[in-house]
């Protein structure tokens, strides 16, 4: 049984606190229950959220398409089901086993159009995260503390994982937002961005290698763009990203897009670099120079493409360089030149 | 004293390598500057070990191999006393440091791993660190500097009458003072017992919370105690109109005898300590005791405020280049700290910093003017509290569990700290009443801190790349 509240006085001549002032220092009995402190979260100025949303990019669906493979979805299974059931009825087994075939075929379309969908949203709350993530400097504590659970959770990083305890252990409650990206970038990010780097670097090699040694060239195109495919699949895989058909899609377009624009004009500060990498490529034997070019091209789009995925922005010394990508393509092919 | 030469030539290489830091720890009385000096070298000792710095990126990928303390530079200096202040902290009940009452210096070796292996240099390498701990008392004599006997009476006499509380302290002074004729002759004893009244006025204005207090050698007075280089005093009603027929005076008269006094001091006290501890500092850190300050009122906060601007004009700010970094260091990087930020909990950090930031404005234009980068944050060197939090009646409040300096065990919401100085209603009204805690009992770990870490990386995170 809880014991009786002590009695408490109040003071009548006491003026009353003005609205704006700080909040004057409060006592409590050292028995009195206490947990762990947690940052408090600041409440979002009203209106804050609506004007979010209304400046956010307009959400396209597509209620055409999505209604006719609904609907054929759904008129289909109600054909089969009737025909089903007429064939048990006048016991017309061959008709009744197509139906049941056809009911199976199209449980697996829907299966799949749902799974698209779902990894669809993943992609878009992926997003969300990022843009989130984005002003985690000015976040509060638990702001802060919030987002990293999120991060937690679209990593895909169970509460024990090594790596999220590291981060637990180091961050204390006093870290702010600042602070606490710090922490975030190292214990969970820099793993993951060892290993991106580790794959860019290797698969633009590989690439670079199969184009200088492959005798043809259109096998060699698909093979490029089947292993490009690949590269961003392993990259997102590697940020939190499951990808199905239509976020591939959606994802193989937004790199594409930033390579062109983005892409180009940092190809434009780094002209000298790539005069540079011209010659290389002039030194080596034909073959092995478009394979320098296609190494390089798929190196940037893997660049490109761990930019985009990857839930924090890079700052700026954590990114890695397509300086030492080059470097690492060109002395791959300058071995296989000389073995050669 | 001489040093041998091939020591000073050492250290010239050091710094011509940009091997060897001298940080500056400037703070008044009780801004916590013993307590910073003996967490750094307990964290820089414990580090890759025990100690968090999670927020040194050294530490945190574990290149910094940890630091131990070397002999000193000059050896007529005695060693700061890190060992007595930890053993303070390990006491039953544990205790802070004792106050600094003189000089100390402390040299240490912090030893690294290079994230990038240069062409030179093995698989670890050695940055030196020069600590350097005093009175923070003797800190407000260095404004004397840039005054005559005459200059700084007036300003004294401006600075005590302004202010009703610091009034009423320098009262019976004030008395005192008031029939003494500045052409008579001089009497030793009663220019002593003038002196004497001016040093307890001073004193009350310290316990008072009053920072802005000088000369600093009455508060603290070392082995000078009862010389007549400490028997003068700002004489009050001087103008600079009357400098001609002052100057005029016999020498035994009462201001010249004063003047001398000054003079002496000035010369032979307040710029040897700044030529020898102050003038070769590479970064800086600033602490303040924001709370203390709001606790003491509206009035001593100004005057904290001021003491620190005057403060900061005696160090060199600057870009460094090699040639300055040999013979004429200057202060390229800046943190201000709130110290004791464990006594307030933890979402009050942000409002410390404005109001730190509130209270070094005019220094900090001066230094944006510098182009020196400056950091502001809040620090606790040594965590004395825990942050909980209470629920009551159905909301959550924020709170601190610790041990007050009387041996209760509270746990306690601390008050709001306000982003800027509230106005004179709010005083007359509430004020604030921050409590002070004694520090945590100590385990096996490192001491526990509050952002001395993001401190440490400011000051010197850019040396252990």
């Amino acid at each position: 049984m809880n014991d009786p509240r002590p009695g408490q006085r109040f003071a009548l001549d006491d003026p009353p606190p003005a609205p704006g002032d700080p909040r004057p220092a409060q006592a409590f009995d050292p028995t009195t229950e206490s947990r762990d402190w947690q940052p408090e979260a600041e409440p979002q100025a009203p209106g804050e959220a609506a004007l979010v949303a209304s400046l956010a990019r307009p959400r396209r669906r597509r209620w055409g398409l999505l209604t006719l493979l609904g609907g054929a979805l759904g008129l289909g299974a109600v054909e089969a089901g009737s025909t089903l059931y007429a064939a048990s009825l006048g016991g017309d087994w061959l008709a009744g086993a197509w139906s049941v075939l056809l009911l199976l075929a199209l449980g697996l379309g829907g299966r799949a159009l749902l799974r698209e969908l779902w990894r669809l949203r993943r992609l878009r709350r992926h997003g969300r995260l990022r843009e989130a993530l984005a002003g985690l400097d000015q976040a509060s504590p638990r702001e802060a503390l919030a987002l990293a659970q999120r991060l937690r959770e679209q990593l895909g990083l169970d509460a024990d994982h090594p790596h999220w305890q590291g981060f637990v252990t180091a961050h204390q409650p006093h870290h702010d937002g600042g602070e606490t990206r710090a922490l975030l970038a190292h214990h969970l990010l820099a793993p993951r961005d060892r290993e991106a780097r580790r794959l860019i670097s290797r698969m633009s090699g590989d690439t670079a290698v199969l184009v200088a040694v492959s005798p043809l060239t259109l096998v060699d195109m698909a093979l490029v763009a089947w292993r490009n495919l690949a590269l961003i699949d392993r990259l997102a895989r590697l940020y939190g990203l499951e990808l199905g058909y239509a976020s591939r899609l959606r994802l193989f377009r937004a790199v594409l897009y930033n390579m062109a624009f983005a892409g180009a004009s940092e190809i434009a500060s780094e002209a000298s670099m790539e005069i540079l990498s011209m010659n290389l490529a002039g030194r080596l034997s034909t073959r092995a120079g478009q394979g320098l070019g296609v190494g390089l091209l798929s190196a940037r789009l893997g660049l490109r493409t761990a930019r985009l995925t990857r839930p924090l922005a890079f700052a700026d010394d954590e990114a890695p360089r397509m300086k030492d990508l080059r470097g690492e393509v060109w002395q791959r092919l300058r071995r296989l030149e000389e073995e050669r | 004293m001489p040093q041998p030469l091939a020591r000073e030539l050492g250290n010239l290489i050091e710094r011509g390598r940009d091997r060897q830091l001298r940080l500056a720890v400037t703070g008044l009385s009780r801004a916590g500057k013993t307590a910073f000096l003996t967490s750094l070298v307990h964290q820089l000792r414990h580090a890759g070990l025990e100690a968090r710095l999670d927020l040194l990126p050294a530490a945190r990928d574990g290149r910094l191999l940890g630091a131990s303390r070397v002999s000193q530079r000059d050896l007529g200096v005695p060693r700061f006393p890190y060992d007595q202040a930890l053993a303070a902290l390990d006491e039953t009940p544990p205790r802070w440091p004792e106050p600094t009452r003189g000089i100390s210096e402390l040299r240490l070796v912090i030893r690294y791993r290079p994230a990038k292996r240069g062409l030179l240099g093995g698989e670890s390498r050695e940055l030196t660190l020069d600590l350097f701990d005093y009175p923070g008392e003797w800190l407000l004599d260095l404004p004397l500097l840039d005054h005559d006997y005459l200059s700084w009476s007036e300003s004294q006499d401006a600075r005590l009458t302004h202010g009703q509380a610091r009034h009423a302290m320098f009262a019976e002074w004030r008395a005192a003072v008031a029939d003494l004729d500045p052409a008579a002759d001089a009497d030793e004893a009663q220019l002593a017992a003038i002196a004497e009244r001016y040093a307890e006025g001073l004193r009350a204005a310290r316990e008072a919370g009053f920072a802005d207090l000088q000369p600093g050698r009455f508060l603290l007075p070392g082995d000078l105690d009862g010389a007549p280089v400490l028997q003068f005093f700002p004489l009050p009603g001087l103008a600079e109109a009357q400098r001609k027929s002052l100057e005029a005076l016999p020498e035994e008269s009462v201001y010249r005898t004063l003047a001398t006094r000054y003079a002496h001091y000035r010369r032979h006290i307040v710029k040897p300590f700044y030529q020898q501890h102050f003038r070769r500092f590479d970064r800086q850190i600033v602490l303040v005791d924001v709370l203390g300050a709001l606790n003491a009122g509206p009035e001593r906060f100004e005057d904290l405020s001021r003491a620190l601007s005057t403060l900061m004009q005696s160090f060199a700010y600057g870009k460094r280049s090699l040639v300055s970094r040999l013979f004429a260091p200057r202060i390229d990087r800046l943190a201000i700290a709130a110290t004791k930020a464990d006594h307030v909990t933890p979402e009050q950090h942000g409002h410390l910093v404005s109001l730190l930031e509130a209270l070094l404005a005019e220094p900090l234009k001066d230094l944006r003017f510098a182009d020196v980068p400056v950091r502001a944050l809040s620090l606790a060197s040594i965590r004395a509290t825990r942050p909980r939090e209470v629920e009551q009646r159905g909301k959550r409040t924020p709170a601190l569990a610790g041990t007050t300096l009387d041996g209760d065990e509270v746990l306690l919401f601390p008050g709001e700290v306000p982003p800027r100085l509230p106005d004179a209603g709010f005083w007359a009204r509430q004020g604030f009443d921050f409590h002070a805690f004694r520090p945590l009992p100590r385990d096996a770990g490192a001491l526990p801190h509050i952002r001395l870490d993001a401190a440490l990386d400011w000051l010197i995170g850019d040396k252990l790349q």
